[in-house]
């Protein structure tokens, strides 16, 4: 899973046991970034 | 029905028309209006696959948007259900219009240039690839070529007499196209569409002339106006034919 520390910008990993927290800066918001996957959609 | 239809053009221009047609029966008149709908295909973007979306619209909602840009459609290349690739990519600040648009084929580009898709700020960026195919007006109406497609009777206006001196003169509203005593046709805007304008100080009557239908056509730009009229009724034509070969065996 990657996600953004919502403090200090870097990309963060999170494992299982780490629980929900920045490894950088500590902070505890961290943001899903959007997968970089093309996503098809149907016009509908 | 053995007798000959009679044409006469009143405007006629690339993407709009009024035309009188004379010999027609209502439900004649009302099949073609239907044809024109949703029988003559166009090009459509249906699928998109986004690369980069970092607008603040979902790619669903941008996608929506991109089925109602009209694109030009040469009919003779295409068969229904052939796909045609198109592509975007815009980075803010800037607006993303259907001008932005890239297609693969040449002939098939977005028909007006200057429909907005969304606004851009500093950092954002759409890029996508979308897959545009032609379809008819029956399985969606993003695939519609012609729009405010109608008709409407021919009226026939006679001066039966003058109005009294003293009486109050009302206007006379009527929209459409009127057809003279001397046999010219005019259109209802050229006075207002008011008959106390042209004819000010008589008094007039107005009938439908039976069989003489004045229709009003537009196109979303896919096409001509001259090539959504014949494709229609070449579709009428060919269901006829159909119609025909099944009813004889």
């Amino acid at each position: 899973m990657s996600y953004k520390c919502s403090r200090c910008k870097r990309d963060v990993e999170l494992d299982e046991y780490g629980g929900v927290r920045c490894p950088y800066c500590g902070h505890r918001v961290l943001l899903k970034e959007r997968s970089r996957d093309i996503k098809e959609v149907k016009v509908e | 029905m053995a007798e000959e239809f009679d044409v006469e053009f009143i405007e006629r221009g690339d993407r709009s028309a009024r035309f009188l047609v004379r010999g027609l029966t209502p439900a004649f008149a009302n099949g073609i209006r239907r044809a024109m709908i949703a029988d003559v295909p166009t090009l459509s973007i249906d699928t998109v696959r986004f690369i980069e979306n970092t607008s603040v619209m979902f790619d669903e909602m941008i996608a929506l948007r991109l089925g109602l840009i009209p694109l030009t459609t040469p009919l003779d290349d295409f068969e229904v259900g052939e796909t045609v690739t198109l592509a975007l990519d815009v980075e803010g600040p800037a607006t993303a219009y259907s001008g932005d648009i890239q297609s693969s084929v040449p002939e098939v580009q977005p028909a007006d240039e200057n429909v907005p898709i969304i606004e851009l700020k500093q950092g954002q960026r759409l890029e996508f690839e979308a897959d545009a195919v032609l379809d008819s007006g029956k399985t969606h109406a993003k695939h519609q070529g012609g729009v405010a497609v109608g008709y409407r009777h021919l009226q026939r206006v006679e001066v039966v007499g003058d109005a009294g001196e003293f009486e109050e003169q009302e206007p006379n509203i009527l929209r459409g196209v009127i057809e003279t005593e001397d046999g010219e046709l005019v259109n209802a805007d050229e006075f207002g569409n008011d008959l106390t304008q042209r004819y000010p100080g008589k008094e007039v009557e107005v009938h439908d002339v039976p069989g003489a239908f004045v229709f009003h056509v537009e196109t979303d730009g896919s096409f001509s106006v001259d090539e959504l009229v014949l494709r229609a009724i070449e579709s009428l034509d060919l269901r006829a034919a159909e119609l025909e070969e099944k009813v004889r065996v």
